[in-house]
């Protein structure tokens, strides 16, 4: 009966989209087959077989009336997520103006008012025309998909490259459909489950263990076949997300915890841990969701590391937000075998320059007697004996003119000299008594705070007392 | 102790520890590095002054040619030789470990240490003596509103980095973002985790207390939103006479008015000395294009009173800096910073020499990041002041497929004057590092430098000193299930140093 010829009206829908015919050409055997079911029985009687043997074909084709053919039928039927089969097609009937007829074969694999034989595969706008009137596949509601198609975890002939081929409908290429008000609000019974499972889902969402709507899904690994990104919505894209972000979560973490574990937040902020409670830890059945990385804030450049100073004393908890102390004693802690890393490769012979008028705080990390004076002192570079061996030989007047560079860079002279060079002059009961003292000296604090101190030039007459 | 048995006693101890952790959350890192280091100093040397060589138009030499001194009346002239080859490979092991979960919630345990030698034919590099350094130990018991530690620690603030043996507090009020800390303790030098009474500290047999000093500190913070700020206060006290050894306060702020921009500064006052420390102020904007910093600052060192620096008036200098780095694109960063000084006023010149008082320094550079995993940087820094200037440019070439792995190859060349010695010197350096981390709990780098090194005087007194320098690191982790399981990212990945960043 032609009306079993309505076979596969939604069979290509999905599964099957439109493949070319395979081997066999119907429009030239248009004048042989007057009947679809000539050939494929299976589409009137369930228990027949769809296609015809390839020795049919030998009735012709012997290699004397016609040339032999190799056509073999299909070892297995399309792959599909098709709930049709062509039973059905008799049950299917629509309204003309002649009254109300069933469907035929032609009626889905023949295009209107094409010739006998030139036959196509079933489009699913056919199924449309009739179940979605006015609408096209992909535009129809939601609540249709499940009229014809399997939900994918049941469409286990499915390949992923079938899946990976579905086309994606118009809505979900709307601006806002990866929000919570878009595919968020749409997610509600089983036409998702069509094209996906649950497993999709967790591609981006780590919440899903507390989302019903996924939950209603069953797991698929096939379903990743559909690749998506996360991408981030475009609040964080805002140049001030990253500061601002923690009142973010303070005020509604459950929007974080769509796409966020704790180890996001821990992937900055690993030793104030609490800030992650908020969140869910991560687990297998958490899926993937984002994986930010860390990487330094805007501040942290134009050579922060010298200039972080104040910032880190200020509010060393804003800097455990991210470090632990072991990244200060990177530097702040400095190591004999270490190879060139805080300072560059040439520092040894530049550091002169950065020394002399502390570019950096050098007595942060260094001590000016463990380090500088003992690799001084190794190096030739220290006084012994009466100081004049002329080592300062840029100028010949250095050791009597040499008090202003000493006052501006003492810690540098500390390097080298020890306070008895200076008290060969410098003090008041011995030596040349120069007065060592300049600007600024408080003599009267100083010998509040520590006479003993004074007495090192003074001997027990500190003036004064 | 004696080293030796100090080493043993604490390699027992930390056995120990590792030993019994089993039921406990312990993290050990251990960081072994090794570099083989060289360097050429100078040796004094005098001749008598009727062996010297006067040449016109030149001052007198020794018959080798060395530029000699010859004070009046004195029978010798000195003069300083290309010193001998200094060789030395110092190996360091530094052990951090952190054990928790040790039957009461909130406590904890925290010791780092170093075991250092050097492995070369003389003890020439610093940092290996003492053999056995403590770093810190000490237990922590921590609750959301306080937290206690007892032991070696560091306390860190504008002030310095103040290690002590002792205890130590801290209260907060975390709704309100207040913060009071307090500690007391016996303090240890600055710079270093040595009591100031170790000989390590004295390599030139200066003036050193017989006691080490008692410390005990201050301090309060409270941030906000758009703000923070927080004081400290220090005293150290010679507990031998109960005199001062310094005692200073400091006050920091950081206000963040409006987005990307923030204003901070601090100052610290030497309550010992009766003057003003050091200071600084910035501004800095910066959006993930432009960052840009403008400040001032104010550098005057601070002595302890057990030496007589103090009373030597060493003077401050004072300094405007500007900075900005602009990322013109993914692939390209800009940068380049300036800097000029000027000190105050020493009120010690003389007519007959006048050191340089004020100076600068400027730097340019780029990053390149042309193809994914490869990053070329380079810059051109220039400085002149006070003692010295120097110049010179700097390039690094780095590939690095992945997190785990990265090759770098360097090359630098710098020329620096010195302002009180005539002694030129050019240093050329060319190398390569490459680190690999095979797996998370283990990290290995190597490096190797080629150093050529040109000393220029106008006498014999100039030598050339080229070198190859190799160094090596190794960082094992080692952890509870729960320290290699459940450790953050973050912290597995944390950088170990600024080359590897």
């Amino acid at each position: 009966m032609k009306g079993l010829l309505v076979a596969l009206p939604l069979a290509t829908l999905l599964a099957a989209p439109l493949r070319a015919q395979e081997g066999f050409d119907h429009l030239k055997h248009q004048r042989v087959f007057p009947s679809c079911i000539a050939c494929h029985q299976g589409a009137e009687n369930p228990d027949a077989e769809m296609w015809p043997r390839a020795e049919s074909c030998a009735a012709c084709h012997d290699g004397s009336i016609q040339p032999r053919v190799s056509w073999q039928p299909p070892a297995a039927p399309h792959p599909s997520n098709l709930k049709f089969v062509h039973d059905l097609v008799p049950l299917m009937t629509r309204r003309t103006a002649t009254g109300t007829t069933t469907l035929s074969c032609r009626d889905c694999h023949i295009a209107a008012g094409g010739s006998w034989m030139a036959v196509r595969r079933a489009a699913p706008e056919g199924c449309v025309a009739c179940h979605a009137p006015g609408l096209s596949h992909l535009t129809a509601p939601d609540s249709l998909c499940s009229t014809c198609h399997l939900p994918l975890v049941r469409a286990t002939t499915l390949q992923r490259t079938d899946i990976a081929g579905f086309p994606a409908p118009p809505s979900h290429g709307q601006p806002g459909f990866t929000t919570r008000e878009g595919h968020g609000a749409l997610a509600r019974g089983q036409s998702c489950a069509v094209c996906h499972a649950r497993d999709f889902c967790m591609t981006c969402h780590v919440d899903a263990p507390e989302q019903a709507a996924i939950q209603a899904l069953e797991p698929d690994p096939r379903a990743r076949a559909i690749v998506v990104r996360l991408q981030p919505p475009a609040t964080h894209r805002d140049p001030t997300f990253l500061q601002r972000h923690g009142a973010a979560v303070r005020a509604d973490a459950r929007r974080c915890s769509t796409c966020h574990t704790q180890e996001s937040c821990l992937a900055c902020h690993a030793p104030s841990q609490r800030v992650a409670t908020a969140l869910p830890a991560a687990a297998p059945a958490r899926g993937t969701g984002a994986q930010p990385s860390r990487r330094p804030p805007d501040s942290h450049r134009d050579n922060f590391a010298n200039r972080h100073r104040s910032l880190a004393a200020t509010a060393p908890a804003t800097c455990a937000g991210c470090h632990v102390r072991t990244d200060c004693f990177n530097c702040h802690r400095p190591n004999a075998a270490a190879g060139p890393g805080y300072h560059p490769a040439d520092f040894l012979t530049r550091h002169p320059a950065a020394a002399y008028s502390r570019e950096m705080r050098c007595s942060d990390c260094h001590n000016v007697g463990s380090f500088c004076a003992k690799c001084h002192a190794a190096a030739g570079l220290v006084s012994s004996g009466t100081l004049g061996a002329g080592y300062h030989d840029g100028s010949r007047f250095f050791s009597v003119g040499h008090g202003q560079a000493a006052r501006q860079s003492l810690e540098t002279c500390i390097g080298c000299h020890v306070e008895r060079d200076c008290l060969t002059c410098h003090s008041a009961v011995g030596g040349r008594r120069f007065n060592p003292h300049g600007p600024g000296f408080d003599a009267a604090r100083m010998r509040r705070k520590n006479p003993e101190m004074c007495t090192a030039c003074h001997g027990a007459a500190i003036p004064g007392t | 102790m004696s080293s030796p048995r100090r080493a043993a006693a604490l390699a027992l101890w930390a056995a120990t520890l590792t030993g019994s952790a089993a039921a406990q959350g312990y993290r050990l890192r251990l960081d072994t590095r090794v570099q083989s280091v060289a360097y050429r100093g100078v040796r004094l040397d005098s001749i008598p002054v009727g062996d010297t060589v006067s040449t016109p138009g030149r001052g007198p030499t020794s018959p080798d040619g060395f530029a000699v001194r010859c004070l009046a009346g004195a029978p010798y002239c000195t003069f300083f030789r290309p010193g001998a080859a200094q060789r030395g490979a110092p190996l360091t092991t530094t052990a951090d470990l952190t054990l928790w979960n040790l039957g009461m919630r909130g406590l904890s345990v925290h010791a780092a240490g170093r075991l250092g030698v050097d492995l070369g034919t003389a003890d020439v590099w610093p940092g290996t003596d003492p053999a056995v350094q403590l770093f810190e130990g000490y237990a922590e018991y921590a609750m959301p509103r306080a937290t206690a530690r007892l032991g070696r620690q560091i306390v860190a603030s504008r002030l310095g980095t103040m290690g002590f043996d002792g205890a130590g507090l801290v209260l907060r009020e975390a709704r309100r973002g207040l913060e009071l800390q307090g500690f007391l303790g016996w303090g240890l030098a600055r710079g270093t985790a040595l009591p100031v009474t170790s000989p390590a500290l004295n390599p030139l047999d200066d003036f050193q207390p017989r006691q080490r000093q008692l410390a005990a500190g201050l301090g309060a913070g409270w941030s906000w939103r758009l703000a923070d700020v927080r004081v400290d206060y220090l005293r150290e006290v010679d507990p031998r006479s109960d005199y001062f050894v310094s005692e200073r306060v400091g006050l920091e702020a950081a206000v963040r008015p409006v987005p990307h921009v923030r204003l901070a500064g601090g100052a610290d006052y030497d309550l010992a000395a009766g003057w003003w420390g050091s200071a600084e102020a910035s501004l800095a904007y910066a959006t993930p294009r432009w960052s840009a910093t403008l400040g001032a600052r104010r550098y005057r060192p601070h002595f302890d009173l057990w030496t007589i620096w103090g009373a030597f008036s060493p003077v401050a200098y004072r300094a405007v800096n500007g900075a900005v780095t602009f990322a013109a694109s993914p692939q390209l960063d800009v940068r380049g910073r300036y800097e000029r000084y000027r000190y105050d006023n020493a009120e010690a010149a003389t007519p007959l020499f006048d050191a340089q008082g004020d100076g600068w320094r400027w730097e340019v550079g780029t990053t390149i990041r042309p193809l994914p995993g490869w990053i070329l940087d380079g810059g051109y820094r220039r400085e002149f002041g006070p003692g010295a200037a120097a110049a010179g440019v700097a390039g690094t070439m780095t590939y690095a497929p992945s997190r785990r792995l990265s090759v770098t190859a360097l090359g630098s060349t710098v020329d620096r004057p010195l302002e009180f010695r005539y002694n030129d010197a050019i240093v050329r350096a060319y190398g390569l590092d490459a680190q690999l981390e095979p797996s998370p709990r283990l990290r290995v780098s190597l490096g190797g430098t080629y150093y050529q090194e040109i000393h220029r005087r106008p006498d014999a007194g100039a030598f050339d000193w080229n070198q190859f320098r190799v160094s090596a690191r190794v960082v094992l982790l080692f952890g509870t299930g729960a320290d290699e399981g459940g450790l953050p990212p973050a912290i597995r990945l944390l950088p170990s140093g600024r080359a590897a960043r």
